[in-house]
């Protein structure tokens, strides 16, 4: 099937700021009108990194958050192109491709509970604001990262608006629960939600989905998790950012870009997911 | 003969004449249909399809891409979804349109390809086969493409199943591209397209392993450029058919290098993946060009 693209666009924005959160963690602000208009939680954006061959691909980036024309990017300096990314100055161009991918299946109930793990953060901001205009009220966001300066800023995952309940765990006890984020996960779901939504590496989203599967409760009836992989084009071509999932019992491609990059996780081939190699950056 | 790059038609013999000489290249744009929702596809001369085979194939395990200095490694695996999907329901949503249609075949035996061409020989809405001798990421992927007699072989066997237009995509991973090129026009093919991908390796340095499962995949990208032009200007000088250059075009300057090299078409590849339009700005720079540079064609004398 071929995926729908009718709203992507190439544009071209302007950078207004490059904030330092701290920890590393960076978020890009840019205006970029169309991709703000049209960007659907879990969507993401092909971001050039600056305009010579190398870097020569486009980078993926959730669409964290938008208002009015500008819209939010969060990201760390891990590679030649988001080093690039991180040296932006206000007025710089900033070359977007999007929206693009596969978003959330919204929900007009809640309670609902978002897990994000480090950088995982990033698509939830627009996430819980189109939660928000759909009447949700009960949204709980589980935080986990390394340390306390690397974790999103709480007030941040509610944007604009009243602030939601986000709970935090950090690895080495910083801030909030010493231990993984899915440590938090059994006590949120005596809430009954009717979502859950993840984002993170993938080692925490596979202990996501076996702590839901080993808990007698039932599953939240929308179940799902945005992924990522080494990514070409972003847009259906290449055929590069093949995941691992479940169709029946057997295990096949789908593309992280057209098909995801928000998946249900109960459809995802976990063991063949956590036998991917991890990430090549340099 | 002396034609502007950016002229319009370009008769490629059996009745596919190309409405301008600008292509998209095999594996970087499908079948067309995501880019038919970015781009005005059919001001393009021609669509180049992913490799197709006899029956559908699933692909390499990931990573399948890693990116390089000005380039990118794959290894997809000529993930397809099967001749027979491509004669029956492809077939029936390229209807009406006018970008060429040329479906890129391959397979890993002469009767493989045959089969192919057989079920595509019907098909109106195919214009032309590009038969690839040089996948460099499938078992066997590249033998017909290596030996000027099983590259001969192949090209007589499609040859004598089809009527349609024969392009044969060279690999540049030879010792003598131009022996294979004048091997596949003795054995009947139309044109001749220069050059696949290069074989290359990438390493994990966190690991010291390569970052593709298969160890290399094949290299694009404006990286291969300059070694794309060396192999189109070798092959031209050794056949009468027409070059269609392609490797590293990012821009009409780049594309114009292998027309001054002795292609008479080019296809866009890697380019696509970063900006979709960029057939589209080749074909306007092209055209910008009219009438202020004439361009060489291969049967002019050579000016170097």
């Amino acid at each position: 099937m071929t995926a729908d693209l009718s709203r992507a666009r190439l544009e071209s924005g302007e950078v207004l700021v490059v904030e330092r959160l701290g920890g590393g963690l960076l978020e890009l602000v840019a205006r970029l009108p169309h991709l703000a208009a049209s960007a659907a939680p879990g969507s993401f954006a092909q971001l050039r990194c600056g305009s010579g061959t190398t870097p020569l691909l486009r980078r993926p980036f959730s669409v964290a958050w938008t208002q009015d024309d500008t819209c939010g990017f969060v990201f760390e300096a891990v590679g030649v192109g988001t080093r690039i990314l991180s040296a932006l100055q206000p007025g710089d161009p900033l070359d977007s491709l999007g929206p693009l991918g596969h978003g959330f299946t919204l929900t007009s109930d809640g309670p609902v509970v978002c897990v994000s793990g480090g950088l995982g953060c990033a698509p939830f901001p627009l996430l819980i604001g189109e939660l928000r205009r759909r009447g949700v009220q009960d949204i709980i966001v589980l935080n986990g990262a390394r340390t306390a300066t690397r974790l999103y800023p709480a007030e941040r995952f509610a944007r604009p608006g009243p602030s939601v309940t986000v709970v935090e765990a950090t690895d080495d006890g910083t801030r909030g629960h010493h231990g993984p984020v899915t440590e938090l996960l059994v006590t949120a779901l005596r809430a009954q939600p009717s979502a859950l939504y993840a984002c993170g590496p993938n080692p925490m989203l596979n202990a996501v989905m076996s702590t839901l599967t080993g808990t007698e409760m039932e599953l939240p009836a929308v179940l799902e998790a945005s992924l990522e992989a080494p990514m070409g084009c972003g847009f259906g071509t290449c055929l590069g950012c093949a995941l691992p999932m479940l169709d029946g019992d057997r295990s096949v491609w789908r593309l992280c870009c057209t098909d995801g990059p928000v998946m249900p996780m109960r459809d995802v081939d976990w063991m063949g997911l956590s036998a991917l190699p991890g990430a090549d950056v340099a | 003969m002396t034609a502007l790059a950016g002229d319009a038609a370009l008769d490629l013999g059996r009745g596919l004449v190309l409405p301008n000489p600008v292509g998209l290249a095999s594996g970087t744009a499908g079948y067309g249909f995501e880019l038919e929702q970015l781009i005005d596809i059919n001001r393009i001369g021609a669509l180049y399809t992913k490799g197709t085979t006899v029956a559908m194939r699933e692909g390499n395990p990931p990573p399948r891409v890693a990116e390089t200095g000005a380039g990118m490694l794959n290894s997809i695996g000529l993930q397809n979804p099967g001749v027979d999907v491509v004669a029956t329901e492809f077939a029936r949503r390229w209807r009406g349109w006018s970008i060429r249609i040329i479906v890129n075949i391959a397979g890993g035996s002469v009767e493989d390809y045959v089969h192919c061409a057989r079920v595509l020989e019907p098909v109106a809405e195919v214009s032309g086969l590009e038969l690839n001798i040089s996948c460099p990421n499938i078992a066997h992927g590249m033998d017909f493409g290596r030996d000027p007699a099983a590259a001969a072989r192949l090209v007589a066997a499609v040859r004598a199943v089809t009527g349609r237009c024969i392009v044969v995509k060279l690999s540049p991973n030879v010792t003598d591209i131009a022996a294979v090129a004048r091997a596949v026009e003795d054995a009947g093919a139309d044109a001749v397209s220069a050059v696949n991908t290069y074989v290359g390796r990438k390493i994990h340095r966190a690991s010291g392993r390569p970052v593709l499962p298969l160890g290399t995949g094949g290299l694009s990208g404006p990286a291969i450029q300059p070694l794309a032009l060396a192999a189109v200007a070798a092959v031209s000088a050794a056949v009468t058919i027409p070059v269609i250059g392609v490797g590293g075009i990012i821009d009409a300057p780049s594309a114009q290098d292998f027309f001054v090299s002795g292609a008479s078409a080019v296809q866009v590849g890697t380019a696509t993946f970063v900006n979709p339009r960029t057939a589209l700005d080749v074909l306007d720079g092209l055209e910008a060009h009219e009438g202020r540079r004439a361009v060489r064609r291969p049967s002019d004398p050579p000016t170097s």
